[in-house]
């Protein structure tokens, strides 16, 4: 990981000109993009590879973003101006577009309205991408990411699309940089800090190798959820026996805000009184918005829980400021 | 002893007329016989009786009028036996008569021995002990037709009600289940509504005809005096022949309208 | 012959307690058995001491009891509530409608129960909302059937079934349009729509314990009644039975004990038909064998399903409505082939 901003920088100064594209794999790749086009000039460019490349002739001017992510990314490496629509969740930053464009029930005729030149969304129901096509808009697909790479690619890959590759290549340097800078400030730990990731008040809750569970595994946490995560996906449905008896060390509300559920509801669950968690007040609420999406807030999503966890005196961390 | 007596009853269903005006009157323990065309409101008179349908005018019992009683009392006044009665399935004979107690059963109660004693009587009088066992649904058409009679009888009402009772039945049946009904008539001083479809069965048997075609009492009287050619011609629009014969008594013939008998090769009479 | 009625009532006796006794083993089975591994020594001995006057040592440690009491045994509890309540809502419906695959959900409960859950959840109301919704959501369901049943033609139960078909099938679209405008709540909608027991507590069992004793005790009295319906309710009227009324009461109660269910548990499908079914094959299809055995048979038969539901995929939970559908659909095809022959 620590190699692959070297390289891009390298790549950078290479400045292979022509119509060579980004060579990144489709949205489930494992492993970092290797080579770049120019800085800013190498248009048409081709972004992804296989089925899910897509070749873009300008640089686009008018992006609609039906991605929260893929906003919070844009604007990060710069190319936010170019965003002229977001979808209904596009949150962050506050300068987005927002509109009522649906990103899970994406209207064709409304995306059109806006005459992109660029459409950016997480999933395809129903040949979103191939019904833009017919009318000449290019769609780039990317879906959630599964491992930190596939987030790291994605910048990249954006910005390749826009233009704005150095911005990109910054701000993934950025990210992994600050992250690695987190985690050697924490001490070793021999047994890890277990925790029940709680998504709706139905117990479904995430193992250790979703994405959210890896960025967890780099504070050193596991979930207690990894016995009964492989067959499910990565997203079981918890007994809520099961977590009574796990007795995680911290439980982590991901439906406080969507659904209102805080500490004082947790502790009033048959049963859960008896969780050393409940009893010592260890229950972190935390912000959906962050917590659900694969940008560059990760590194903050990362930097608040380690100073929760501090702060619970679960973690020895310093906030570096 | 119970005289009922239908006056000016009138039926509506889904908006047509059905029944108009009938007055009739069957003296207790007599035998009296509906007959008329298809769709004369045969079936709708006896639901009438029943209280089946909304009627206008009114029905009476002794002078009572049936419209008042409750549903179990009119059940332990007037007995049914329905043109098309449900088999259920699974449900044994025993059980199938044991339903004809319902009218003296309480509503959240259970049958008594007393119930239980009565379908026993009601099983042997009518030669269905040793069917009591088997399920109705794997009786044969006039074993069936026995224990719904069975039913009826077990709900031991005063006033026999029968639509079409041998419609399905082949003649050796027909008789044995009409002469049942007249034997357990006299026996247990029954009085008979039927609605028969053959005129001469229907002569045979009954007190008095009431004739319907559609939904008026046309005529009401003695079998001779009903059944007469000139009428049946009217009414049915059938050549008839109507013969008294020493051993048969009142006869209904149906006479071909080109006068010939039999098919080809055979002679034309006359 | 003149037995025949005691011999049906030592029948039915057998059956109960037949019946009885694999509930008592069931609920057992439920309370020792969970992903929460509990020794179960441990757990009889808690279950012992419940007697008046017994103190037997080796019972569970605090969190053991905690498991144990407060959230086995009020989701075992629920499952009998719900598995009993929905077989024989299914049975009086079969009677009612002298239909054998009527079941409790042919009036529009579901869907009405259904459209109430959905927008309780996208409208972010409390916990407690959410049955309430779910329930006045199926009654009201209900009570529209019925009304647009009796517009349309009388007493026919033809006219009250369809008119269930097109209710339901319009809640369903609003239904859906509503999830579609909030897919984030997607899978807590699909949750309970698949039906989960997992989430129960004592507060959900006495909540619809009231509505559920009252209607099964409403249903069981009329079981003689039922049985005279079978005829059809020409014939019942004719020997004094009140069909119409008594079809209104046993339906009525039927919905009510049904939408109180699923207002807890979601919409577990299949236990109003594979059980009742299964009753008949087994004992004989008069409703006074049917309706109380169906009751304990289908406590059983929840019990066993969401001991499924939690144990299959442990820690992991399956929901239970996907449980009994997996047992109900080739129980299903053997019920259909069965009649087929007897065509």
């Amino acid at each position: 990981m620590k190699h692959a901003w070297a390289l891009a920088l390298i790549a950078l100064l290479i400045a292979a000109c022509g119509d060579d594209g980004a060579e990144g794999d489709g949205p489930a790749a494992a492993r970092p993009t290797t080579e770049h086009p120019a800085a800013e000039t190498a248009f048409p460019v081709t972004v992804g590879s296989g089925e899910f490349a897509v070749e873009i002739e300008e640089p686009p001017e008018r992006i609609v973003s039906l991605s929260p992510t893929a906003t919070e990314m844009l604007f990060a490496i710069g190319a936010g101006e170019s965003v002229v629509a977001a979808d209904e969740y596009s949150t962050y930053p506050e300068e987005a577009p927002t509109t009522d464009l649906s990103g899970f029930t994406p209207n064709i005729e409304a995306i059109a309205g806006y005459d992109p030149d660029l459409v950016v969304a997480h999933t395809d129901p129903g040949d979103l991408a191939s019904s833009l096509a017919e009318i000449g808009v290019p769609t780039l697909m990317h879906p959630a990411a599964a491992t930190l790479d596939d987030t790291y690619m994605q910048i990249e890959q954006l910005g390749a699309a826009t233009g704005h590759v150095g911005e990109a290549a910054a701000v993934v340097a950025q990210m992994q940089a600050d992250i690695d800078a987190l985690v050697a400030s924490l001490p070793e730990r021999d047994d890890p800090l277990t925790y029940y990731h709680e998504l709706d008040v139905t117990y479904f809750s995430v193992s250790s190798d979703t994405f959210i569970g890896q960025l967890y595994g780099l504070l050193g946490m596991r979930s207690i959820a990894d016995e009964a995560g492989a067959e499910s996906g990565g997203y079981p449905q918890l007994s809520p026996e099961f977590i009574i008896q796990a007795d995680p060390d911290v439980i982590l509300l991901a439906d406080a805000i969507c659904c209102g559920v805080d500490a004082t509801e947790v502790a009033n669950r048959p049963g859960w009184e008896q969780l050393s968690a409940v009893q010592a007040e260890r229950i972190i609420s935390l912000d959906e918005d962050v917590a659900s999406r694969w940008g560059p807030r990760i590194v903050e999503f990362l930097e608040t829980l380690a100073a929760d966890l501090a702060a619970l005196e679960l973690l020895e961390f310093e906030a570096a400021q | 002893m119970s005289t009922l007596t239908v006056d000016r009853v009138s039926v509506d269903l889904l908006g047509a007329r059905v029944l108009s005006d009938v007055s009739l009157s069957v003296p207790s323990g007599r035998w009296v016989t509906l007959v008329g065309p298809n769709g004369a409101g045969k079936t709708t008179l006896l639901r009438a009786i029943t209280g089946a349908v909304e009627h206008t005018g009114r029905i009476g019992l002794d002078g009572r009028d049936v419209g008042r009683f409750g549903h179990r009392e009119r059940a332990r006044i007037i007995a049914v036996v329905p043109q098309q009665p449900v088999r259920p399935d699974g449900m044994s004979v025993f059980d199938y008569v044991l339903l004809g107690r319902t009218p003296y059963v309480s509503y959240f109660g259970v049958e008594t021995s007393a119930d239980v004693a009565v379908v026993a009587d009601v099983l042997e009088t009518l030669e269905l002990g040793a069917l009591a066992g088997r399920a109705v649904t794997s009786l044969s058409g006039g074993e069936f037709q026995r224990a719904v009679l069975a039913r009826a009888l077990a709900q031991q009402a005063p006033i026999l009600l029968l639509d079409e009772p041998t419609s399905s039945l082949d003649l050796g049946h027909i008789q044995q289940v009409l002469e049942l009904v007249d034997r357990l008539r006299c026996d247990r001083e029954l009085t008979v509504v039927a609605a028969l479809h053959d005129l001469t069965t229907a002569a045979q048997f009954s007190d008095r005809l009431a004739l319907l075609v559609e939904g008026r009492l046309v005529a009401e009287g003695r079998p001779d005096e009903v059944l007469t050619r000139e009428v049946i011609e009217a009414q049915y629009g059938a050549r008839v022949r109507v013969v008294t014969d020493p051993e048969a008594g009142l006869i209904v013939v149906p006479i071909r309208a080109d006068g010939r008998i039999g098919q080809a090769g055979a002679r034309r009479l006359r | 012959m003149a037995d025949a009625v005691t011999i049906h009532a030592k029948k039915r006796l057998r059956w109960l307690l037949v019946a009885g006794g694999l509930l008592v083993a069931s609920v057992l089975a439920g309370l020792v058995i969970g992903p929460a591994a509990l020794p179960w020594r441990g757990v009889v001995v808690e279950v012992v001491n419940l007697l008046p006057g017994m103190e037997l040592a080796g019972g569970l440690d605090e969190r053991g009891q905690a498991i144990l009491w407060q959230l086995r045994a009020p989701r075992v509890v629920l499952a009998v509530m719900v598995g009993g309540m929905l077989a024989v809502a299914g049975a009086g419906y079969q009677g009612v409608f002298r239909n054998p695959l009527a079941d409790p959900y042919l009036l529009g409960v579901a869907a009405g129960a259904g459209l109430g859950a959905t927008l309780a959840i996208v409208s972010g109301g409390g916990r407690g909302v959410l049955p309430v919704a779910a329930f006045v959501g199926g009654t009201a369901a209900v009570a529209a059937t019925y009304a647009l049943g009796r517009s349309a033609g009388g007493r026919s139960t033809h006219s009250l079934i369809l008119a269930g078909v097109a209710v339901a099938a319009f809640l369903v679209a609003v239904q859906t349009y509503v999830q579609q405008r909030h897919a984030d709540t997607l899978r807590e909608v699909y949750g309970w729509i698949l039906g989960r027991l997992l989430t129960g507590g004592w507060g959900d069992v006495a909540g619809i314990a009231p509505y559920v004793v009252v209607a099964a005790i409403a249903i069981l009295a009329h079981r003689r009644l039922l049985d005279v319906l079978s005829v059809g309710s020409a014939e019942a009227g004719a020997m004094g039975v009140p069909s119409t009324r008594v079809r209104l009461v046993v339906v009525l109660a039927a919905t009510l004990g049904t939408a109180a269910a699923v207002s807890v548990a979601g919409l577990i499908g299949f236990v109003g038909i594979v059980v009742p079914h299964l009753v008949r094959m087994m004992a004989g299809t008069s409703y006074r064998i049917v309706l109380p055995v169906s009751i304990l048979v289908g406590a059983v038969f929840l019990v066993w399903a969401d001991l499924l539901a939690r144990m299959l995929v442990s820690p992991g939970e399956l929901p239970v409505g996907v449980v009994t559908a997996f047992v109900g659909a080739p129980f299903f095809t053997l019920v259909l082939r069965r009649a087929r022959r007897a065509w």
